[in-house]
């Protein structure tokens, strides 16, 4: 016999999901339930408990999430759980342990029920079922964290490169003035051994820096008086980030400028410091050490050192659990400074260099490299636009430059970047165009429609400019901008033939899946939100190549809600990271980046995962259907 | 002293077969182990509502009555009952506890409803705030209606928290003051089954603070209590 008091009833059909649930239900919970009793800072759940074993709701009291394991009383509190509130969702359902902490608060009652009891119940109640799919569907930005908090789980001193810097500074800055004389700032430098003092005016306002490395080149090779005041040898090029500022953008500063150091300042006054050694304590090749590697290689094999170095980092940052969109952003910025210095070494060999041909001359990057998505198993996608000197026909340009270009394809093959199957390459001479040859080639396509120049457009009409004269680049986009936006039988075609490739959700089943049953994440996956962004920034007009800042940015020109725009985003962020999952669990059986595939069996996913990627594809159709409407299709 | 004749001389209450084999069966359950850590055993934290507060005359209306479980209340493992009466208790009686008068007089019968009691409870101790008026009740009740003589050990939170918390011993007296104190709300106060849950939580958060002294069963808890019953009478 068991007997639930009203008011108990009463205060937890007050709240999500219980206020939808058929009584019975309730009543059937409640009766499974216990009330458990946590004082404040006491551990309610923590990952080494191992699966999570119950189900949670706070009846009375906080608790707070913590993300660091390691020292998790001083960890900045990132989730707080009020009366009312479920939890642990996510891990219960993937029946996994937690990513974090969660501690009561403050003194603390929660009712609690079994996890068995938890998956009878989803089963037993549609409303509570919907519930947890629901919310989990909104918890996407939440599951990244549990996944690279897995991912992570061997190294959990480790900051993620996801941290704010305002969370990675160790310590207040050492500061002096800019008066203060070399001799004593060094002296203070040995004393407290740092590698680097900032001088700072009184409102604590920096001024230059001055780290060990200057030593050499900026006061013993000049010797220089070492009684003269410090500004004057110090590097005034401050190079400064907010605190809110994430540590891969610290990353990504000190990479392309090749900088070892990033002051954070806020309100204009110093709070601290980041040092590379900081940012990657645990990594073996520094981001800026490879940087500066490629930069100042000057033979083939130093750059395959370099794309070696590139693709380890790459497997580091994917084991550590960096977000898509950054580690995307980071092989892109990689492989550009690559490409880069190998167009720029053969130009130099082919005594191109110099001449107005080299002047008038943009190596663009196309398809998912235009698109700064790279992963680790693309093939290169690339073409040249040049300008026509006075006195040559654009024939006579393309001869000169087409053996170039055929080296550059061939060292970047060297490198690792396969060559193009499809022979979408600069050596090609049909990607080898003037600007006009380029804007003729593009009308063709706008006005044609054939599948070929549909599928071209959906390739080229991503390129950037990677190296050289830029301004090509960029008035040929200004002018694509036009030109799409002013056809819609072209953007209507091309929306056609996105809506062809359906994201594969079953009426049955979770997944209509293909051969081998297998799902292939790119093309069913990333490939809808990828079209349907292209589509919508041509019609946009907007400069972008990034699905996702083109999403961002034609929002705004076409009326789209922004909540609507993040959750594309989200699913679309969710599939990436499913996908690097899946390159990265290849590639530790011994697969090498050639090999690396798409194609993942859902049934091998976790209960949570496959909810989340249904939810994605879910999302993919909406974005679709939007598609549609606008091109009433 | 007219009823404590009448209870005197009334002669022994006559049970079926069937509810004295009930009474047996409990009887022959082997006694609660009370150096069993709390977190591996079962208590029944229990509250009554009577018709007045006067110990030898005022009769028991209902009982509410929730167990804890290896430290955890478990809901399901929870007991309310409300007791026939002859007739109902006046007004304002029930204005305090909301017990209406079609419902006292609806109730079970007492031999049953107590009966379904022990049978929830088991062997497993008691505890209450304030034992002397819900064990003497408690006891009035079983005496009169089933002839039995109810020794079971209990705890009372009356004494265990000022033990735990001395400098709060003098300010709190009443159970509301100190799940005031905690914070535990409680949304229908003077109704058997929400005190005890209320009075089972507060068992919790003192059954967290004595483990903190090495305090983890419930012999370690009577030790307590004794402690602080001495110390409330001499200071």
């Amino acid at each position: 016999m068991s007997a639930i008091h009203p008011s108990e009833l009463a205060f937890i059909t007050k709240h999500a999901p219980f206020d939808r649930m058929e009584l019975g239900h309730v009543m059937w919970m409640m009766e499974r339930m216990n009330l458990g009793y946590y004082a404040e800072g006491e551990v309610i759940v923590s990952p080494e408990q191992g699966a999570v074993d119950r189900f949670l709701v706070i009846k009375q009291g906080v608790v707070h999430g913590e993300q660091s394991v390691a020292k998790a009383s001083d960890a900045d509190t990132w989730l707080e759980l009020m009366e009312g509130e479920c939890f642990p969702l996510g891990a219960l359902l993937a029946s996994r342990p937690v990513a974090s902490v969660y501690r009561a608060g403050s003194d603390t009652f929660c009712y609690e029920l079994p996890a068995d009891a938890f998956r009878e119940l989803i089963g037993l109640s549609a409303a509570f079922r919907d519930f947890c799919t629901r919310r989990i569907a909104n918890l996407l930005e939440h599951s990244k964290q549990v996944i690279q908090a897995q991912y992570s789980q061997s190294s959990v001193e480790q900051q993620s490169l996801a941290s704010p810097l305002s969370a990675i500074i160790r310590r207040k800055p050492v500061t002096c003035s800019p008066e203060t004389s070399v001799r004593q700032v060094l002296e203070t430098m040995r004393e407290k051994r740092i590698g680097s003092m900032v001088a700072a005016d009184e409102d604590g306002r920096p001024l230059g820096i001055m780290t060990l490395h200057d030593v050499l080149d900026r006061i013993a090779i000049p010797q220089i008086d070492l009684e003269q005041p410090v500004i004057e040898v110090m590097s005034t090029q401050l190079n400064t980030l907010p605190p809110q500022a994430l540590a891969h953008e610290a990353a990504l500063m000190m990479a392309k400028h090749g900088f070892r150091h990033v002051l954070v300042v806020e309100n204009e006054k110093l709070v601290g410091l980041v040092s590379e050694k900081d940012l990657f304590a645990l990594q073996r090749v520094g981001l800026r050490q490879i940087g500066s590697t490629i930069r100042h290689a000057a033979t083939p094999q130093v750059l395959q050192q370099g794309a070696a170095d590139i693709r380890r980092m790459a497997h580091n940052m994917m084991a550590q659990g960096v977000a898509p969109e950054q580690l995307t952003q980071f092989i892109s910025a990689f492989n550009d400074l690559l490409t880069a210095r190998i167009v720029e070494l053969e130009c130099k060999a082919s005594g191109l260099t110099g001449t107005p041909l080299h002047e008038g001359l943009c190596w663009m990057a196309l398809g998912s490299e235009g698109r700064f998505e790279q992963t680790l198993n693309t093939d290169q996608d690339n073409a040249i636009i040049f300008e026509v000197p006075a006195g040559m026909t654009a024939d006579q340009v393309r001869e000169k430059l087409l053996p170039v270009a055929r080296r550059i394809n061939e060292t970047l093959a060297l490198c690792g970047f396969p060559l193009c199957k499809g022979e979408i390459m600069a050596s090609n001479p049909k990607w080898c165009l003037s600007l006009e040859e380029w804007k003729r080639t593009f009308n063709a396509w706008i006005s044609g429609g054939s599948p070929e120049s549909l599928l071209n457009a959906s390739i080229f009409f991503d390129f950037r400019s990677l190296y050289g004269a830029e301004h090509l680049a960029d008035d040929l986009r200004g002018w694509l901008a036009r030109v799409a936006s002013d056809n819609s039988r072209f953007l209507h075609m091309m929306a056609e033939n996105a809506l062809r490739n359906r994201p594969p959700l079953g009426m049955v089943r979770d997944f209509v899946v293909g051969k081998e049953n297998k799902l292939d994440l790119k093309l069913n996956g990333i490939t809808p939100f990828v079209d349907a962004a292209r589509i919508f920034s041509l019609a946009a007009g907007v400069a972008q190549t990034n699905t996702i800042q083109r999403l961002r940015a034609s929002a705004e020109k076409l009326n789209m809600h922004a909540s609507e725009i993040d959750a594309w985003i989200d699913a679309l962020l969710f599939i990436q990271v499913l996908r690097l999952r899946h390159h990265d669990e290849v590639s530790a059986q011994g697969a090498g980046d050639g090999e690396l595939d798409n194609l993942i069996d859902p049934e091998k996913l976790n209960e949570l995962d496959r909810r989340i990627l249904k939810e994605a594809f879910r999302q993919a159709r909406k974005l679709q259907a939007r598609l549609a409407l606008e091109y009433h299709l | 002293m007219l009823f404590r004749l009448t209870g005197w001389f009334r002669s022994k209450p006559q049970l079926s077969p069937e509810q004295q084999s009930r009474l047996s069966a409990w009887q022959a359950l082997p006694s609660a182990e009370l150096k069993t850590p709390v977190v591996e055993s079962r208590c029944v934290v229990v509250d009554v509502e009577t018709t007045g507060l006067n110990l030898m005359q005022d009769r028991l209306i209902s009982i509410g009555a929730v167990a804890v479980v290896n430290g955890k209340i478990a809901l399901g493992d929870s007991f309310y009952v409300v007791l026939q009466q002859q007739a109902a208790s006046d007004k304002g009686n029930i204005l305090l506890h909301g017990i209406s008068t079609s419902v006292q007089l609806e109730g079970e019968p007492p031999v049953e409803a107590l009966l379904s009691f022990l049978e929830f409870l088991g062997k497993s101790p008691l505890v209450a705030f304030h034992v002397t008026f819900d064990e003497t009740m408690i006891k009035r009740a079983l005496r009169d209606h089933l002839g039995l003589n109810f020794k079971h050990p209990w705890t009372d939170l009356a004494y265990v928290m000022p033990g735990l918390n001395p400098p709060l011993a003098r300010k709190y007296r009443a159970l509301d003051h100190w799940i005031g104190h905690f914070n535990i709300r409680i949304d229908a106060r003077h109704n058997a089954l929400a005190d005890a849950l209320a009075t089972a939580q507060l068992f919790q958060v003192a059954h967290a603070q004595a483990v903190r002294k090495k305090i983890s069963d419930m012999a370690g808890l009577h030790d307590l209590e004794k402690n602080q019953r001495w110390v409330s009478a001499v200071s």
